[in-house]
């Protein structure tokens, strides 16, 4: 694999004459990954799913170079039609489009970046292989008091004759106080066996809201990893909602650093899993002021060989009194064979606070079945009724009703 | 209408019930009394077609063989089972569920489903006449009611799936006496169609309300003794113990 990532990265460096800043940004992070390669279980948030393992078993040898000069085709997408949206078209790790047409102009601001010169936070190793390989890195930012009109989508495509390819992706987001995005994430894939990273940095100015949804729904072969690292100031609200299915791996990475007073972070998400799809959803909630609130409730639906992680961490340092901080996952376990991880992790240092957590797991309730089947349904609709119950609480959790109703539909959640 | 014939359970390796006999004729209403534990449920339970029990012996109702029919078959055919504990559903919308199981069971029998429109009409007249409060009825199925709620609810799920045969298994423990009136009066009009019953209760006091053809007594998973009306007045005097 070494080999094979000087060649690619030696190319990409040849590809575009980049400023000498972000040259050397490249590079130093190209180093940090060829020193550490990717994730494997020896680290404690990579116990559950060995991301090392995963790529060599499912894709083998991967390339990582990608042809960012060229247009991509973007055939035939299947646009959301359920709503009015603004877009952001992703190919291959490369944004092919930007799209706010919903929107005044003066309000959203479009930045190519640099990069930094030197590596303020060095998070993992697969920050380090997106900011070395990744397209132009850009910035959006959402005005003072602006609040979009309609919902940002980002498509994340890959083209189909892309295969055993490492694709990076990344787009800071700035909003301004009490600006208001609604961002959602869609993924499709025409392309199987190939490594999607996907990196996002939100800076949350004060009293601005995000609402972030990740829908991964339609069924493909591709390993991804999303990282969402979420600043926030005082009386922002962040609330992330993953809807984690198709893909054969997912792993979502959630960090939230309350920096201001009564801020908020809210990650919720279902994880609908079938044949032996593995999915993981690890979360960081670090409460770093006084009066700061997170709640978080994961559900997951197991068929088959498939197998859930989440890993919800919730950090309290010791300025941070009155925290209000909550955690709650529910499995049912549809298979013998499937398999559900919780792990847990409450680490506070100040005495003022309130934090729970709670975990569960099992197996579908056959008196339940039962109960419903003695009413007229069949086994396939008493268990159905049955998930969809289980589910609600959660999808109730989602507080834009266009995109709950998405969700439900997606779901199959009738009413 | 209903034939059982020598039904023997057991669960485990347990017996439960033993060479159980009883025929229950259109229009005919059938009270089961019997000591905790003496098999009343278990009964219920396998007429509705729960899983889990070594059964031998025949059970006919209109003379399909029973045992070759799943749960909702039944359900379809016309048996209802009114359960001693309704479950909770978290999550499912009564209304959703009522609907549900109407349509599953019309569009089985080859009739016309019920649109939302027709559908509302006819809960709100039945939750009318059995005096149940609608509101609870845009709730989650049994979760928050009350234990006279959710056996009222049963009720309520009978009268509009109008079965054939009703099994009500205890409905009227924990029922008030007006809402003892009111199943009992679901239950009359019901009757009037020629529909059947098999009444499982502790009390007699139900009987004065729904006056059944026959009374059994149930002991160790069998009928020890079967007459009138008069053997449950019997019973309350004497208690199990004395009777022969
Ligand atoms: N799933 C089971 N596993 C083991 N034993 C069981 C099971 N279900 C019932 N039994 C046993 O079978 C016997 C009959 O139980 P059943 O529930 O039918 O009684 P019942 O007559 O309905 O009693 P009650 O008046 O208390 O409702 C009891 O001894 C009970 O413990
Ligand atoms: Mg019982």
């Amino acid at each position: 694999m070494e080999e094979q990532l000087k060649i690619d990265f030696e190319k990409k460096l040849k590809d575009f004459s980049y400023s000498d800043q972000e040259k050397k940004f490249r590079e130093t992070n190209f180093k940090e990954f060829l020193k550490k390669g990717f994730p494997n279980r020896k680290l404690e948030n990579w116990k559950f799913s060995d991301l090392n393992q995963i790529i060599k078993s499912n894709i083998g040898e991967l390339t990582f170079y990608n042809d960012y000069k060229k247009e991509n085709q973007i055939d035939k997408i299947e646009l959301i039609s359920e709503l009015e949206h603004n877009k952001i078209i992703i190919v291959d790790g490369k944004i092919e489009k930007i799209d706010f047409k919903f929107e005044d102009k003066d309000k959203i601001e479009v930045l190519v970046e640099q990069g930094e010169e030197t590596i303020k936070e060095n998070i993992n190793s697969l920050i380090n292989l997106n900011n070395a390989f990744s397209n132009k890195f850009c910035k959006i930012i959402i005005k003072k008091n602006y609040s979009l009109k309609k919902p940002l989508v980002i498509y994340h495509l890959t083209n189909k004759n892309t295969q055993s390819k490492n694709t990076n992706s990344r787009i800071d987001f700035k909003l301004e106080e009490n600006a208001c995005l609604i961002l959602i994430d869609i993924f499709k894939d025409n392309s199987e066996k190939n490594f999607l990273n996907i990196y996002y940095n939100f800076e949350l100015d004060k009293s601005s809201i995000l609402k972030n949804y990740k829908i991964d729904k339609s069924i493909n072969n591709n390993i991804k990893y999303s990282y969402n690292n979420v600043k926030q100031e005082a009386n922002s609200i962040s609330e992330t909602f993953i809807l984690s299915s198709g893909s054969k791996f997912f792993k979502n990475e959630i960090n939230c650093d309350l920096l201001g007073q009564h801020s908020s972070a809210f990650v919720n998400g279902i994880f609908d899993l079938d044949d032996e799809n593995h999915h993981e959803i690890k979360s960081n909630i670090n409460h770093l002021v006084e009066n700061t609130k997170s709640y978080q409730l994961v559900k997951s639906v197991l068929e088959k060989k498939s197998k859930a992680v989440y890993q919800g961490k919730i950090f309290v340092s010791s300025e941070a009194q009155k925290t209000d901080g909550y955690q709650l996952s529910n499995a049912i376990l549809l298979s013998e064979n499937s398999e559900f991880n919780a792990k847990p992790e409450l680490e506070i240092y100040a005495d003022d606070v309130k934090c729970s957590h709670g975990s569960s797991s099992g197996s579908l309730d056959e008196n339940s079945i039962f109960y419903l089947m003695s009413r007229g349904l069949n086994y396939k609709e008493a268990k159905k009724l049955l998930i969809n119950g289980f589910l609600l609480d959660v999808i109730e959790k989602i507080t834009d009703e266009d995109i709950k109703n998405l969700i439900k539909n997606l779901l199959g959640v009738k009413e | 209408m209903l034939k059982i014939n020598n039904l023997s359970a057991k669960i485990d390796n347990k017996s439960i019930l033993q060479d159980f006999k009883l025929e229950i004729n259109p229009g005919e209403v059938h009270a089961i009394m019997g000591p905790n534990g003496s098999g009343k449920s278990t009964l219920s339970n396998i007429l509705s077609g729960k899983k889990g029990y070594d059964v031998t012996g025949e059970v006919l109702f209109e003379n399909n063989d029973l045992f070759s029919l799943e749960t909702e078959e039944r359900a379809h055919k016309g048996i209802f089972l009114a359960f001693q504990y309704p479950l909770e559903i978290p999550g499912v919308n009564t209304n959703v569920f009522l609907k549900t199981s109407l349509n599953a069971i019309k569009k089985a029998r080859g009739e016309k489903e019920l649109d939302a429109i027709q559908f509302l009409k006819l809960v709100k007249e039945k939750a009318k006449e059995l005096k149940f409060d609608e509101e609870k009825l845009s709730r989650q199925l049994n979760v928050g009611f009350s234990g006279g709620e959710k056996k009222k609810n049963e009720i309520l799920q009978m009268s509009i799936l109008n079965p054939k045969l009703s099994i009500l298994d205890e409905t009227d423990s924990g029922l008030d006496i007006d809402a003892l009136k009111t199943v009992a009066d679901g239950v009359n009009a019901l009757r009037k169609k020629n529909n059947s019953f098999l009444i499982i209760t502790h009390y007699q006091r139900l009987l004065e309300y729904i006056k059944p053809d026959f009374v059994h007594v149930l002991m160790n998973g069998k009928i020890i003794k079967s007459g009138g009306p008069e053997l449950a007045l019997e019973l309350e005097k004497k208690g199990y113990e004395n009777i022969n």
